[in-house]
């Protein structure tokens, strides 16, 4: 009776890992992608990805990216926009005025980000 | 025996007088309009991006948690912005339109909505102080001045402006909350523009910020000498 005990948990915890990795990873359609990036990306990057949301004043310590700029983006792969999304500017030597969204996105809705990010900057980026 | 007899219909007039005050405030607060933008039922409702932007106002059901009861009475009566930007927009300035209240109506909403709290906010935890360490996770280490307005050196106001601004926010704000905002967002907010920070910073510097937050007071004023 013990043992049945046992493996229902494991059953049920394994279940609820799988679930949840389901959820981590899923993929994020554009549109989707799209609300994902104008309500946490915009407050600083701005609607158009120009970075131009309305955290950048005269007194913001940095210029947040500009994702249409081609020349720019395309300095980074794909795995750096991963980085700098999931653990913030530091992790890529920049400011820490780019927060860390790994606790707060899914793989998922990152891997939706890079997507629109380069489609805003219509570059491939560094190839790594 | 008539002491405890007198004592026990005391308690049981008082707990009623206090019961019959919360509802009349929560009567006031419905007949206002207030519940066309603020819900006050918990738990919190968001799940999605979507369910966060169909709100007009914040949820205001912990609100006895997260407020101090004379910060929310006097702003009642006469509401600031606490947000530069309009209420889930990141393109229009706070209008600055929020209805007053007046009369007896700020006292029986206030005695209501301080009678709305959450059992995740555990009280005397953070005392309110100078803290640098808090300080520095705050200018420097996160980005928490990149969204929120803070009043810097001289007093000057710094910090950016799609979060709630917390100058002042010593007024405002429970410490209590502050902390407990931090370390479990999704009670209050499952669905919200700022970062999870969570497994980012340890307990200790969550607890740093809330002091260092709940410390944002106005300088008191120097007398001027004759």
């Amino acid at each position: 009776m013990k043992n049945l005990a046992n493996n229902s948990a494991k059953i049920l915890i394994t279940a609820a890992a799988l679930a949840l990795f389901a959820f981590q990873t899923a993929p994020v359609s554009a549109a989707e992608t799209e609300k994902v990036f104008k309500f946490y990306c915009a407050q600083c990057h701005g609607l158009t990805g120009k970075g131009d949301g309305p955290n950048v004043t005269k007194d913001f310590p940095v210029s947040p990216r500009n994702f249409t700029n081609a020349a720019e983006m395309n300095k980074l792969t794909d795995a750096d926009l991963k980085n700098v999304i999931m653990d913030g500017g530091p992790s890529v030597s920049k400011s820490p005025m780019m927060p860390p969204w790994g606790k707060t996105l899914t793989t998922g809705q990152v891997d939706g980000l890079i997507k629109h990010l380069r489609a805003l900057c219509q570059c491939k980026g560094k190839q790594g | 025996m008539r002491h405890l007899a007198v004592a026990t219909i005391g308690a049981v007039f008082l707990i009623a007088a206090s019961g019959a005050a919360l509802a009349a405030g929560g009567d006031v607060f419905e007949a206002k309009g207030c519940g066309e933008c603020h819900y006050t039922q918990g738990p919190a409702r968001e799940k999605t991006i979507d369910d966060q932007l169909a709100k007009k106002g914040p949820e205001l059901w912990y609100a006895g948690s997260k407020f101090q009861k004379k910060w929310l009475t006097d702003w009642l009566a006469d509401p600031k912005p606490i947000r530069p930007m309009k209420f889930n927009d990141l393109m229009v300035e706070n209008p600055a339109d929020h209805p007053k209240l007046s009369g007896g109506d700020v006292a029986a909403v206030a005695g209501f909505l301080m009678g709305l709290t959450s059992d995740a906010v555990k009280a005397g935890k953070v005392k309110p102080k100078k803290n640098p360490k808090g300080r520095q996770i705050f200018i420097k280490k996160m980005p928490c001045s990149g969204c929120h307005q803070y009043a810097g050196r001289k007093g000057k106001i710094a910090g950016g402006r799609s979060g709630p601004s917390l100058v002042d926010a010593g007024l405002r704000l429970n410490p209590d909350w502050i902390l407990a905002y931090l370390q479990q967002p999704k009670v209050f907010k499952p669905v919200k523009m700022m970062p999870v920070f969570v497994g980012l910073l340890s307990d200790k510097d969550m607890l740093n910020v809330a002091r260092y937050v709940a410390n944002f007071k106005p300088k008191k004023s120097k007398k001027k000498r004759k």
